[in-house]
């Protein structure tokens, strides 16, 4: 029975990816047909010609998700060093936390009116600042975790062994990071790449991401190609999750 | 100098966490009191008075904190019966990868995929119409754009139980519980009062921060609600983002009014946290 069930819930988490891609592959599925009706790749041919966008609108996602998660990062990096040595450490942490639970697109809404009067509404630049907002935080949020006393020991060891404060950052808080940044990286990055509400708002639909594309399709009652951007947009976080499981969740805990 | 660089760095957290969100609150804020905005005629309370007495606002707070409740009670029922039930299977093996899968995928995409499974024309009802069990799709339950939120629960129960599986098979190893469940059965404890008495009320001690968090967040969620549920009742940030972009333009200082509720209501909860239980923003002291 255990087993039994243990099958049935592996099957349950394939099914989604299974029948997106199905559907991606897919042509005319009239009712109560259980499967489309052609199956070939010419929806994904459709990512090769020129007009299709589809395939700039990849590129622009993951170039946006890369920018925003490695600002976050490198910010966030220094920043929450600098709380976590505080006094004010636990109120500076629930000025971080606010941004982190409000609803982006709440958020993007009320201040909707600063990106048009600075004119940077209905652009990338934007776009990625709208991101930061949200990502910023979430950054400072996990990284926080990572000074400890045990690092501020190890940091303070190697001061007192006569290193100075670059080559202490160079050659031991860097590579005593690594798991925590590189987790900090794939967290901001998937807040990005997920981000819909936000970026359509900001953006004004002007800024097509991945998540905007996939909401525009399903409008147009385009399941088909819907199902093409989706299997896009769940690809490159299959792959950071495990790089993440492989290398870093060993190690870290995320919350 | 290191002062400085603290100073600054300090600086930078704030003008980037903390002061968009002032900033939007105290927009939204100048907007609902007609201060400022298209419509402004100076001071007013009218659309306060609209928003608070209007139906429709307090039906999309109540359809939000129901569907936050159903969707964290269910979500914690299976990833605590899971993690429970298969603890060795969840650290090795294909369970140990399969689980992670479902964190890749967007809350849009999950909306869509939930869609196609769940709507009139959608694989289910294709699936009981070959095996006989209807004659026609109108004959297939409302389950997306429904009164009861169907479809938007069976979404983030999707989205959030495996998230909370990785977070308990975490903390069953963190907390030491196989130790603890071994000493109880030494002491003479039954199964079900070892799940009950000890690791359930361990999970969820350790996890209620996270919890707390995940009910908010299913209550502002956007993506699932827009395409799967109804206009009315419709949860808090599509019923906002409606009020904002429809033609009624009067119907935009209500959108912040919302707003400015809703932002209240986040800032207070977790100042409640934070007045209660400091140690959450401070993991050292966790």
């Amino acid at each position: 029975m255990k087993k039994a069930l243990q099958i049935l819930f592996i099957l349950s988490i394939f099914f989604p990816i299974a029948f997106l891609l199905l559907l991606s592959l897919g042509r005319n599925w009239p009712y109560p047909e259980l499967l489309p009706q052609s199956l070939s790749l010419e929806n994904w041919e459709f990512l090769q010609k020129s007009d299709s966008k589809l395939l700039q609108t990849f590129f622009l996602s993951l170039g946006i998700s890369i920018l925003v998660a490695t600002v976050t990062t490198a910010l966030a990096f220094i920043t929450s060093k600098h709380i976590a040595l505080s006094k004010y450490r636990n109120k500076l942490m629930l000025l971080a936390y606010i941004p982190y639970v409000l609803s982006p697109v709440i958020l993007a809404a009320t201040l909707h009116f600063f990106f048009i009067y600075a004119g940077i509404s209905g652009n990338v630049s934007g776009v990625l600042l709208a991101q930061f907002f949200i990502a910023y935080p979430f950054g400072v949020i996990i990284l926080n975790n990572f000074w400890n006393h045990k690092t501020r020991a190890i940091e303070e060891l190697s001061k007192t062994l006569g290193s100075s404060s670059w080559q202490t950052f160079k050659n031991v808080l860097l590579p005593i990071s690594k798991n925590a940044l590189l987790l900090c990286f794939f967290q901001t990055f998937l807040v990005s790449w997920f981000e819909f509400g936000l970026t359509n708002l900001i953006g004004v639909g002007s800024v097509q991401t991945l998540t905007v594309r996939v909401f525009s399709f399903v409008n147009e009652a385009n399941i088909f190609y819907a199902a093409l951007a989706s299997c896009l947009l769940i690809l490159p976080p299959m792959i950071l999750i495990w790089i993440n499981k492989r290398y870093i969740f060993a190690t870290e805990t995320v919350i | 100098m290191k002062f400085k660089s603290k100073h600054i760095s300090i600086t930078i957290f704030i003008l980037f966490a903390a002061v968009p969100v002032l900033l939007g609150f105290g927009y939204a804020l100048l907007y609902s009191f007609g201060l400022t905005g298209i419509l402004s005629e100076g001071f007013t309370t009218e659309y306060w008075e609209k928003t608070l007495l209007a139906t429709e606002f307090w039906k999309s707070l109540g359809f939000s904190l129901f569907i936050a409740a159903v969707v964290m009670t269910t979500s914690l029922f299976f990833s605590l019966w899971i993690v429970i039930s298969w603890t060795k299977n969840l650290y090795k093996g294909l369970l140990s990868y399969v689980t992670y899968l479902p964190l890749a995928f967007p809350a849009i995409v999950m909306a869509f995929f939930s869609f196609q499974l769940l709507s009139k024309s959608g694989f289910i009802s294709r699936v009981i119409f070959n095996l006989g069990w209807i004659d026609d799709l109108s004959q297939f339950p409302d389950w997306t754009n429904d009164a009861y939120g169907v479809a938007i629960i069976f979404s983030l129960c999707l989205l959030i139980t495996p998230f909370f599986i990785i977070l308990y098979s975490n903390l069953y190893q963190n907390e030491r519980i196989p130790e603890l469940k071994a000493l109880a059965q030494t002491l003479g404890a039954k199964k079900n009062q070892i799940t009950t008495r000890i690791i359930v009320p361990i999970l969820l001690k350790k996890s209620a921060f996270t919890i707390m968090l995940f009910l908010i967040f299913v209550m502002g969620t956007y993506e699932i609600p827009l395409l799967l549920g109804r206009q009315d009742p419709s949860m808090l940030s599509v019923f906002i983002i409606q009020k904002l972009q429809k033609f009624n333009l009067a119907d935009i200082p209500q959108a912040y009014a919302v707003s400015v509720i809703y932002i209240l209501l986040i800032a207070t909860l977790i100042a409640v946290v934070y007045k209660t239980r400091p140690a959450f923003f401070n993991p050292e002291k966790n």
